[in-house]
C-alpha cells in the first residue's frame, strides 16, 4: 500500500449524558480508541449497529465532531491542528454524503443554489461559470441539467441523493464521508445510487469511508472492511476474505443474520442473544462477551480487554481466540 | 380448499393536491390457513396501503372504492359493522407495525397495554388478563416478564418495543397475523431474532401470515408465498422457491438482481432503470413499461391482467402470452 490519503489514530469521542439534577452525568464511550488508515482511491467501510460508534467516528475524522483525544491526518495535514480558518479552507478536501439527503437540503432551496453554494464559499466559480459547472455536476451525477430549477421536495429519494452527492463533489474533494448514502432508498435505487458512486470514484480518483450497517450493500462498494462494536474495532481485512472466513464471532453472527434472497440457500444463523449493551454501561473485558456465541469463551474474555491484533495477513481481530481455528459459533 | 382471507378488486384511493392517487389498484389474493404469504415491492407499490385496507385502517383522505371486497372467514369486512369489526381486529386478524416506537403509547406501561387489549375483546377478570399478559411477555422471550409488566416503552430497546407489539398483537389468539415491515427500523442481529420469534410463533399458534416486506431475503426465509406489487397493482404471484429460481414478470426479476447479496457476484447487474412513478400518474396499460428492458407496442397500448404461468404461477406482463420476446 502506498502511503495512505487517511490515517486516524488512536481516536476517543465521548459524551457526557445527564441522569438527572443530583447525579454525575454517564460517560457515554462512542468512540473508543480507535486507529484506521485509507489508501488514496480506496473504499474503506466501516460496519456496525446502532451503538457501534460509526457516525461519530466518521464525524470527527472531518471534525464535524471535535474528537477528545487521538490524530487525523489526511494528505498530509494533522486535521486537529487547523484553526477555524485553516480548517474552513481544509473542508474543500474532504466532504459527507449523508443518509437523508431530504435532511441534508434546504427545503427552499434550489437544486442549482445547493451545489452552487460550496463554489461560492470556498471561490471556486461565480456567475455564468459557475452555472457552467452546476450543470456539469449535476450531469455527472446522472440529472439533467434542468433539475437545477426544482426544489429538494419535487425530486425521489434518489435524485435528492444525486443531488447530495453533486453538492458534495463541487468543491472537488478527494475524500469523501459517505454516511449510510443508500439505507434510505429502495433496492432497485440503491443499486443506481451505488454504481454512480463507484463510477464516480474511478473517474475522480476519490477515496471514500463508506458507513454502513448492511454487509451486503458493503460488499458491492468496498476492499476492505472495518467493523465496530460497541466504540472499538473488532475486525479488520479484506472485505472478501472476512465475507469468507470471519476471525471475530460478532462478525460471523452479523454476516449470518444477512437474509438471503435465495430460498435454497438458507444457512444456519447465528441468533446472538439480547440487544447491544447500551455505550454508556461497558461491559468489563471483551465488550462482546456477554453476547458472544463463541465455543472457547472463558473467564479471560470477562475480565481482559482483548488487543486488536494482526493475527494473519493483512487481518486485525480483536477476540482472544483469533489465532485458533475452532468454528466461531457453535 | 377455501380460503381463510379472500381479497377481490381491493382499490384504495387518496385524493391529493396532485389528483386521485390509485395506490392499490383492483389487487386481488388469497390467503390460507398457516400460509405465509409476502407481499413484496418498493415504497410506494401500495404494499403497507393494502395491509391497512384489510382492517380497514385507511385514513381519510384514503378510501376504499365501492367493489373491493374483503371476506374473512365467510365474512364480507368492508360492510361489517363498527362493533363486529373492532371484534375481527384483534382476535381474527393482528397486525404488526414497522415502527414499535409509534404504536405502542409512550405514558402507559407495556403491561396496561397488553391488558387493555384483552379486556377490549373479551369479558375477563382483571387478574386473568394480567396473567395472560405475563405469559404472552414471557412467549415472546422477554426476560423478567413480571418486572416488564411495569416499564414504559422507552424504557424498551427497539427490538423489546418490536416483541411487545408482537405480545399485544397475539393477545387475542389471531388467525391472521399482517406483519407490516416488522423488522426493517431493527438492526440486523436484532433482525434475526425477532424473524426467528415470528415464524416460531406462527407455526405454534398455527396462524396465517401475510408479511409486508421490501426485502427478499426477509421474504425467502419465511414465505411459503410471494406476490409482488407495482405501481399499486399485483405484477406476479409465485411458491417462494420457484420465483426465486425463474421470476416471470421483468419487475421481479430487476428486483432480484438489484437485490445487494453475501452470495453469488460481488457486484450486481444494473437494476431496472428509472424508479416507481408517484400513484397520481401510474402510466398507461402496463405500468412497468417506461422502465422495462422488452417492451414493444402491445406494453404500451394494453394492460395484461394477471395470466397463467404454470402450476400456481401468475404474471401480469405479456412475455408470458409471448415468450419468444424474451430472448430478443
Amino acid at each position: 500500500m502506498s502511503d495512505p490519503l487517511v490515517v486516524v489514530r488512536d481516536l476517543v469521542r465521548h459524551f457526557d449524558v445527564p441522569q438527572g439534577p443530583f447525579r454525575a452525568p454517564a460517560r457515554l464511550r462512542a468512540v473508543d480508541g480507535v486507529s484506521l488508515a485509507i489508501a488514496e482511491g480506496e473504499t474503506l467501510a466501516l460496519v456496525g449497529e446502532s451503538g457501534s460508534g460509526k457516525t461519530t467516528l466518521g464525524r470527527c475524522v472531518l471534525r464535524l465532531i471535535e474528537p477528545d483525544a487521538g490524530t487525523v491526518t489526511i494528505d498530509g495535514v494533522d486535521v486537529r491542528a487547523l484553526d477555524r480558518r485553516a480548517l474552513r479552507a481544509f473542508r474543500r478536501r474532504m466532504q459527507v454524503v449523508f443518509q437523508d439527503p431530504y435532511g441534508s437540503l434546504n427545503p427552499r432551496m434550489r437544486v442549482g443554489t445547493a451545489i452552487r453554494e460550496p463554489l461560492e464559499i470556498h471561490g471556486l466559480a461565480r456567475g455564468r461559470e459557475a452555472d457552467a459547472r452546476v450543470a456539469r455536476l449535476l450531469e455527472e451525477v446522472g440529472l439533467d441539467a434542468s433539475f437545477a430549477a426544482r426544489r429538494p421536495h419535487e425530486l425521489s429519494g434518489g435524485q435528492r441523493q444525486r443531488v447530495g452527492i453533486a453538492r458534495a463533489l463541487a468543491p472537488e474533494p478527494r475524500f469523501l464521508v459517505l454516511d449510510e448514502p443508500v439505507s434510505a432508498l429502495d433496492v432497485s435505487v440503491q443499486a443506481q445510487v451505488l454504481t454512480l458512486l463507484r463510477e464516480l470514484q474511478d473517474r475522480r480518483g476519490l477515496t471514500y469511508l463508506f458507513i454502513a450497517h448492511d454487509l451486503a450493500v458493503v460488499r458491492q462498494m468496498a476492499a476492505r472492511l472495518t467493523v465496530m462494536y460497541l466504540g472499538r474495532i473488532v475486525e479488520e481485512g479484506p472485505a472478501e476474505a472476512i465475507y469468507r472466513a470471519p476471525k471475530h464471532p460478532y462478525t460471523a453472527a452479523l454476516l449470518s443474520a444477512v437474509p438471503v434472497p435465495d430460498p435454497d440457500g438458507q444457512r444456519a444463523r447465528i441468533v446472538l442473544p439480547g440487544d447491544p449493551p447500551s455505550p454508556v454501561t461497558l461491559p468489563p473485558g471483551c465488550v462482546f462477551h456477554p453476547r458472544c456465541p463463541h465455543p472457547l469463551k472463558d473467564d479471560r474474555c470477562r475480565t481482559d480487554i482483548p488487543a486488536l491484533r494482526e493475527v494473519d495477513e493483512g487481518r486485525r481481530s480483536a477476540c482472544h481466540y483469533a489465532e485458533q481455528t475452532t468454528p466461531l459459533a457453535p | 380448499m377455501s380460503a381463510l382471507l379472500q381479497v377481490r378488486h381491493l382499490t384504495t384511493t387518496f385524493d391529493t393536491a396532485a389528483g386521485v392517487a390509485r395506490a392499490v389498484d383492483d389487487v386481488s389474493f388469497d390467503l390460507h390457513e398457516r400460509e405465509t404469504l409476502a407481499l413484496v415491492g418498493e415504497s410506494g407499490c401500495g404494499k403497507s396501503v393494502t395491509a391497512l385496507s384489510l382492517l380497514r385502517l385507511v385514513e381519510p383522505p384514503g378510501q376504499i372504492v365501492h367493489g373491493s371486497s374483503i371476506r374473512f372467514g365467510g365474512r364480507e369486512l368492508l360492510t361489517l359493522p363498527p362493533e363486529d369489526l373492532r371484534q375481527v381486529r384483534g382476535a381474527g386478524i393482528a397486525i404488526v407495525f414497522q415502527e414499535p416506537g409509534t404504536s405502542l403509547n409512550p405514558v402507559l406501561t407495556v403491561g396496561l397495554q397488553i391488558t387493555e387489549t384483552i379486556h377490549a375483546h373479551e369479558r375477563v377478570p382483571k387478574r386473568e388478563a394480567r396473567e395472560r399478559a405475563v405469559e404472552l411477555l414471557r412467549l415472546v422471550g422477554i426476560a423478567d416478564a413480571p418486572q416488564r409488566m411495569r416499564s414504559y416503552p422507552h424504557e424498551l430497546s427497539g427490538g423489546m418495543r418490536q416483541r411487545v407489539m408482537i405480545a399485544i398483537a397475539l393477545s387475542c389468539r389471531p388467525k391472521v397475523l399482517i406483519a407490516d415491515e416488522p423488522t426493517t427500523a431493527l438492526d440486523v442481529t436484532v433482525q434475526a431474532q425477532i424473524l426467528e420469534l415470528l415464524a416460531e410463533l406462527r407455526d405454534r399458534f398455527a396462524m396465517a401470515m401475510l408479511l409486508i416486506t421490501h426485502n427478499l431475503g426477509i421474504a425467502a426465509g419465511i414465505a411459503d408465498r410471494i406476490a409482488v406489487m407495482y405501481a399499486g397493482r399485483i405484477v406476479e404471484t409465485a411458491p417462494t422457491g420457484a420465483l426465486f429460481r425463474e421470476p416471470l414478470h421483468p419487475y421481479t426479476a430487476g428486483l432480484l438482481r438489484a437485490a445487494p447479496r453475501l452470495d453469488g457476484p460481488a457486484r450486481p447487474v444494473a437494476a431496472s432503470p428509472g424508479s416507481v412513478p408517484p400513484a397520481t400518474a401510474w402510466p398507461p396499460a402496463c405500468r412497468f413499461h417506461p422502465r422495462c428492458p422488452y417492451a414493444w407496442d402491445r406494453c404500451r397500448t394494453d394492460e395484461p391482467s394477471l395470466l397463467d404461468g404454470g402450476p400456481a404461477r401468475e404474471a401480469r406482463c405479456w412475455l408470458v402470452a409471448e415468450p419468444l420476446r424474451r430472448k430478443a
